[in-house]
């Protein structure tokens, strides 16, 4: 290493010193402790809206999908016609949002949701495919997913979830208008 | 013991370690919303080893520990870009306010530029040089402890720092933040 390199590293390194990381909130170490002595606090996980409605189905888990345009689009080449669809505007953003239905609340389930090229997920830039682990309440909980169109293209948007050796995978048409 | 024993017990033990662990999950995800998220997950993760935790005698240590590897185990899986996130407690934004004094606005506004620049080019890192770099020169961690932390060779820790400093000081003199 040069001198010129060594006073570089230097200014780099009184730098990185001085980053600052903000305080936590007033009340945020208080909450928390309550929360994690709460074992039934629901974990607000990854800005899920985890919502429960009480209801539950016989057994295992389901999936539906709601949301806010009409279910019916025009037939899409390369792509089932008999699952739900959606249409989404090219290059703006359009939140879709998926009902999960399980007979109880679950612990460490698996999401992974896996996309059409040309098809992101907002705050996922260039990933088609993206998994969390989260917590589902029993009865029904709801996942909004904003999706952004870059292309035209449209596809088939899989959405499967996992608990131990179960497993439902569902199955949603995007098109692009 | 009643539940409001343990609490207290765990509270008594956790707490002095708050302010280390908040920065880690600052350090390890980039945003607010994540870190508090993290932060909340090793508390829930940790009450449940409260019987554990009583008997360790650097609990800080631990708890960090405990803390990197949930962030392995469940945020890397996300595959998000925590540091593109801009609107939730992205340090240029929410993070930097906190540097800003009434003494000099132009002497602050100059710091926020120059640490907006150090974000950005933070943000080029892969996550290993990243963690590593802020670890060792932010927050002061040695190297051994980031090796106990990580689980990483101290060689290549040492590897990782070496580049990750290199890099930064490649993108920093490019864009005139260091002479």
């Amino acid at each position: 290493m040069n001198e010129k390199d060594m006073m570089q590293e230097q200014e780099l390194l009184e730098l990185l010193k001085d980053y600052p990381v903000p305080q936590a909130q007033a009340g945020f170490y208080d909450q928390a402790l309550v929360q994690a002595a709460h074992q039934g606090t629901r974990r607000q996980r990854n800005r899920w809206m985890l919502t429960g409605f009480g209801s539950a189905i016989a057994a295992g888990f389901a999936i539906w999908v709601i949301t806010a345009t009409l279910m019916t689009t025009p037939q899409v080449p390369d792509v089932d016609p008999t699952i739900p669809g959606v249409t989404v505007m090219l290059e703006e953003e359009h939140t879709v949002r998926l009902m999960f239905a399980s007979a109880m609340a679950l612990d460490s389930a698996t999401l992974t949701v896996s996309l059409p090229e040309g098809i992101e997920l907002a705050g996922f830039p260039g990933q088609r495919e993206i998994t969390w682990e989260t917590s589902l309440e029993e009865g029904k909980n709801l996942l909004p997913l904003t999706l952004i169109a870059l292309t035209p293209a449209g596809g088939e948007l899989l959405a499967r979830l996992e608990h131990k050796d179960r497993s439902q995978t569902f199955r949603l048409r995007v098109e692009v208008s | 013991m009643t539940e409001a024993d343990q609490s207290h017990v765990f509270e008594r033990v956790v707490r002095p370690h708050f302010d280390r662990l908040y920065r880690l999950a600052w350090r390890l995800t980039g945003s607010k919303a994540e870190a508090e998220d993290l932060f909340q997950e090793l508390l829930v993760k940790a009450f449940g080893l409260l019987h554990e935790i009583v008997k360790i005698e650097e609990p800080g240590s631990w708890l960090c520990r405990v803390m990197y590897n949930l962030f392995i185990d469940q945020h890397r899986r996300f595959a998000r870009e925590r540091m593109h996130l801009v609107d939730e407690g992205h340090l240029p934004g929410e993070g930097l306010a906190g540097l800003a004094g009434d003494l000099d606005p132009v002497a602050d506004s100059e710091r926020i530029e120059i640490f907006g620049r150090l974000d950005a080019a933070l943000q080029q890192l892969s996550e290993d040089h990243r963690i590593v770099v802020l670890l060792h020169d932010t927050e002061g961690y040695k190297l051994n402890e980031i090796q106990e932390l990580t689980g990483t060779p101290i060689g290549t820790v040492k590897s990782r720092l070496h580049r990750a400093r290199a890099r930064l000081r490649q993108i920093l003199s490019d864009d005139g933040t260091i002479s």
